[in-house]
């Protein structure tokens, strides 16, 4: 009896070791739609050193992504592969994180233990959090890609494309005149529309504006068949962000933070109340469904996919996953906007690979061939083409029109579309605020505690905005210039 | 302010020397003066007086006090076991610790150590230093990469507290207060009275009354504080919902399970499975079955019986029992495990006794084999609430992520969404002392009552 005990407890313990790695993950990405299963690599199990096939001295190149997915993964490693076939002085590792926060984290503490990587993905919300970082003897941990460049058109024979990059990146990324990271992963709010579900209620367009979703919404509600809501998106910040760039409302002070450090956010201003009681006004009538999760990529997808609603406001991210598996007629048109101001314009979302400092000439050379090569023409085109993340170079976009893509899928042009009708001012640039992730989460909570509860929209809202400017405040005087 | 609590210390000293020891004399007194004003100094020192300075709140000093009493009460009692042994004075562990250096190790006083070394340096290492890091921590603002950090003092604590310094001492002592009245009141009844009914259930509704002091203690929000008396209610509702559905469902399938039947081995082999699986995958399955979209129970329930599922995570109710069902799942193999354990330490011959004395089945697990099995349970009781505590950030991350509006956030998914997800490392650190702070109370409380009232068996 007692070695029965034993046993089971020797069991108890075993299964207790298996049970404990509670892999999770978040994503906090613009564009980044949640991905499950993700089996993160251990940064640590990254070999440092090489064997080159060569024999030689190769120089490794840690790149780490912030992917798990096995399209934009496998893009990752597919490309990394290549550039190690043509440049074989040169090994691109690619090491997989379940998010950007993830990716940041290691990287911060491997610059403090001595062993970084050479690039990381990072996203666009962080860009203030990257710019500020610094080691522990209080260097700024990335280099600026522009000045690592010099003005050099080719590095290794990989022809630059920095200067080729499309004005919308070009704008939200330059900051004090200068690229710090390259531009990867760029995309926009679009809406997807069930044409097949919108047309059986007598409407031959997507809607345009607040007010066509809503007499649009009425029209699928009276179907007799027609699906339980009429049109859902993801509770994320980023949507509120694309809201206030169409109606020109800062979210941030000095010019929201591209003239100088923003110091103060504004949760409270008109276009944001606009925003949020229409939001809240569909969600009411039952017109808007809510997941119930902040930040569901995944279920707002599914319930689209599904048909369980008609429209479905995403990330350009998904055009070509939509195309593909939509059973319906599936057309990408514009973000809805504010039919009762001007349109000012959207802004993008998404990530670029930022560069540690400190590499040697040889090593950084390589660093700077290879970020390159990755959004060649033919890489940025083909990158564009699996997923819908915009093609980052104007020759991209050429060579795409060349070839007839958008004749054949006319869904993938509609990001570029809007990004280009976007007036170029800091409202529709989008906010450089500092801890912009705590403090998106400060805003998707008060939403969630919205559309949940019966709370007074503006009350709740000033609420969020005393938590997000003291969260400001706080990290202000952790980095700020004061 | 801090001479004052200084002074207080050494008469606090002087007086347990005058109440504690045996033997005194006015060496002893001089000794515990020191040494309770010397543990009172450590902390206000190391923190460098923060606590007192201009611009601090009431709040504030009463924090610096309690870590300064704290430190006292620590120096005391080590006065006490150090004049104690002189005296001759042993307990129980003392006559146990005497026995074992009277055996083996002869070749010399660091031959145990090197001995405990591998342990010690692990415990060093990934235990102990983090858990300093973590109370210095506490008192920063501070985040990963930044320049600089900033001294906040208690800052980060006084902002999950109320406002008013006289809540934090009256609240306590009230429910303190009638926690021993209702024993006392007890002590006085007789068994089988009406009033030791009442007086029964007045301990019940003092003991209520500690969770209620608790929760008046915390911050309601406001003022950009996050609101920690709902992450206090949270924690507490989930945790104990944990515990309770996952120990009562363990019991009753182990009680089942414990039958000879054929094929028993394998089916209790299975049963304990959903242990094995790790918590963020009880999240994922759970999420699998009950998501308003893509779950199977929601479409079994709506393509069979028109039943139009609500959505778990728009319904406070509904997101706690989905959270509570999960987690006591995945923990259910374990309980299973150590109670079909539990029972083959039940005495046979005391239920049959019973059974000749013509007790009733449910008389017979009652009387003779729930108190048989109350070490597993007390056992189990630690086990769960330290699972329901910290294991379960995976599964809330998975299922609801602290919908709706915050009401799954317990204290861990929220130490880990503040000092993780939005690298607030100060805000994040004070919480999980808290939390560590917590988790020490609540063991020691249920060492105290539990603990009494556990049998091991025979002599």
């Amino acid at each position: 009896m007692k070695r029965l005990l034993i046993l089971l407890t020797i069991l108890a313990m075993v299964a207790a070791a298996c049970g404990d790695d509670s892999g999770t993950e978040t994503t906090e990405a613009g564009d980044q739609p949640a991905t499950t299963a993700a089996d993160t690599q251990d940064p640590l199990e990254v070999p440092e050193t090489t064997e080159g096939d060569g024999g030689g001295d190769v120089i490794d190149i840690d790149f780490w992504v912030a992917f798990s997915d096995e399209a934009r993964l496998g893009f990752s490693e597919e490309k990394a592969a290549a550039f190690n076939a043509k440049h074989p002085e040169y090994n691109v590792e690619v090491t997989s994180f379940a998010s950007y926060n993830d990716a940041f984290d290691a990287a911060v503490l491997a610059v403090d233990s001595g062993e970084p990587p050479e690039i990381i993905h990072f996203f666009e919300a962080a860009t203030r959090q990257a710019l500020d970082a610094v080691d522990a003897s209080g260097n700024p941990i990335f280099k600026s890609v522009t000045e690592a460049i010099g003005g050099r058109s080719e590095i290794l024979g990989e022809p630059v494309v920095l200067d080729d990059v499309v004005d919308a990146a070009r704008n939200y990324y330059t900051v004090d005149g200068s690229f710090y990271s390259m531009p990867w992963n760029t995309s926009t709010t679009v809406m997807f529309n069930n044409m097949d579900i919108l047309n059986a209620a007598g409407i031959t367009e997507p809607p345009a504006t607040w007010g066509e979703v809503e007499a649009a919404c009425e029209a699928i509600a009276a179907l007799a068949d027609g699906p339980d809501a009429c049109i859902t998106w993801p509770n994320h910040s980023w949507f509120v962000e694309q809201s206030m760039g169409q109606q020109g409302e800062l979210l941030a002070n000095n010019d929201n933070g591209r003239s100088d450090r923003a110091t103060e956010v504004f949760l409270t201003s008109d276009g944001m109340l606009n925003y949020i009681n229409w939001w809240k006004g569909l969600s009411d009538a039952g017109y808007y469904t809510y997941t119930g999760l902040q930040r569901d990529w995944d279920g707002t997808s599914n319930a689209y996919l599904a048909e369980e609603v008609a429209m479905l406001i995403y990330s350009s991210s998904d055009t070509t996953f939509f195309d593909t598996n939509a059973g319906f007629t599936n057309q990408a048109s514009y973000m809805p906007r504010n039919e009762d101001v001007d349109y000012v314009g959207n802004l993008i979302g998404g990530a670029t690979l930022w560069m540690l400092d400190g590499m040697d000439a040889a090593q950084e050379d390589g660093a700077l061939a290879f970020l390159n090569f990755f959004s060649n023409p033919e890489n940025a085109a083909e990158w564009h083409q699996i997923t819908g993340y915009i093609p980052i170079t104007k020759t991209a976009e050429a060579l795409l029109v060349d070839e007839g893509w958008y004749d054949e899928s006319p869904n993938s042009k509609v990001a570029s579309d809007q990004l280009a009708d976007a007036a170029n001012t800091p409202a529709s640039l989008g906010a450089l605020i500092g801890n912009f992730v705590g403090i998106r989460d400060v805003i998707t909570g008060a939403i969630e505690d919205i559309l949940v509860n019966d709370v007074d929209v503006a009350e709740r809202l000033a609420q969020a905005n005393e938590e997000a400017n003291r969260s400001l405040t706080e990290y202000e005087l952790l980095y700020g210039d004061g | 302010m801090l001479i004052i609590g200084l002074v207080v210390a050494a008469l606090a000293g002087f007086g347990f020397v005058h109440l504690v020891l045996e033997r005194r004399n006015p060496i002893r007194y001089g000794v515990g003066s020191v040494a309770a004003v010397a543990g009172a100094a450590v902390t206000p020192i190391a923190m460098g007086q923060c606590g007192f300075a201009l611009e601090t709140t009431g709040v504030d000093h009463l924090l610096a006090y309690g870590l300064m009493a704290a430190g006292a009460w620590v120096a005391l009692v080590v006065v006490r076991s150090f004049f104690e042994r002189r005296d001759g004075i042993t307990d129980d562990s003392e006559a146990f610790a005497g026995e074992i250096r009277s055996g083996g190790y002869r070749m010399g006083w660091w031959v145990p150590w090197v001995l405990l070394a591998p342990t010690l340096v692990i415990l060093i290492v990934f235990l102990y230093t983090p858990a300093i890091q973590t109370f210095t921590l506490s008192t920063r603002l501070t985040r990963l990469g930044a320049p600089r950090s900033v001294d906040v003092c208690f800052g980060n604590f006084t902002e999950l507290l109320v406002g008013e310094p006289w809540r934090l001492v009256a609240y306590p002592l009230v429910a303190i207060g009638l926690v021993y009245g209702a024993r006392f009141w007890r002590t006085r009844t007789s068994f089988g009275t009406w009033s030791r009914r009442a007086a029964d259930i007045a301990s019940i509704g003092a003991a209520f009354s500690v969770f209620i002091a608790l929760y008046a203690m915390f911050s309601p929000g406001g003022g950009g504080n996050v609101d920690f008396r709902s992450v206090y209610l949270v924690t507490v509702i989930i945790s104990v919902g944990i515990v309770v559905v996952g120990m009562a469902l363990g019991l009753a399938v182990a009680y089942l399970a414990y039958r000879s039947l054929r094929g028993g081995s394998v089916y209790r082999t299975l049963l304990i499975w959903p242990y094995a699986i790790s918590p963020a995958v009880a999240g994922v399955l759970f999420f699998m079955i009950f998501d308003p979209t893509a779950g199977i129970f929601t479409h079994a329930m709506e393509s069979w019986f028109g039943i139009d599922v609500p959505n778990y995570r728009e319904s406070t109710l509904l997101a706690q029992t989905a959270i509570i069902l999960a987690s006591a799942w995945k923990i259910l193999g374990y309980n299973i495990l150590f109670y079909l354990a539990g029972f083959q330490s039940v005495s046979i011959d005391q239920v049959e006794a019973a059974v000749i004395d013509g007790a009733s089945p449910w008389q017979r697990f009652l009387k003779v084999v729930w108190p048989g099995l109350s070490p597993i349970t007390f056992f189990l009781l630690v086990t769960n609430l330290t699972y329901a505590f910290f294991e379960i950030y995976a599964t809330i991350e998975f299922m609801t992520r602290g919908a709706p509006a915050g009401d799954t956030s317990v204290a861990i998914y929220e130490i880990i969404r503040v000092g993780v997800n939005n690298g607030d490392l100060g805000r994040g650190a004070a919480q999980s002392v808290l939390l560590f702070i917590a988790v020490i109370g609540v063991t020691l409380w249920q060492f105290r009552t539990s603990g009494r009232r556990v049998t091991y068996g025979g002599a």
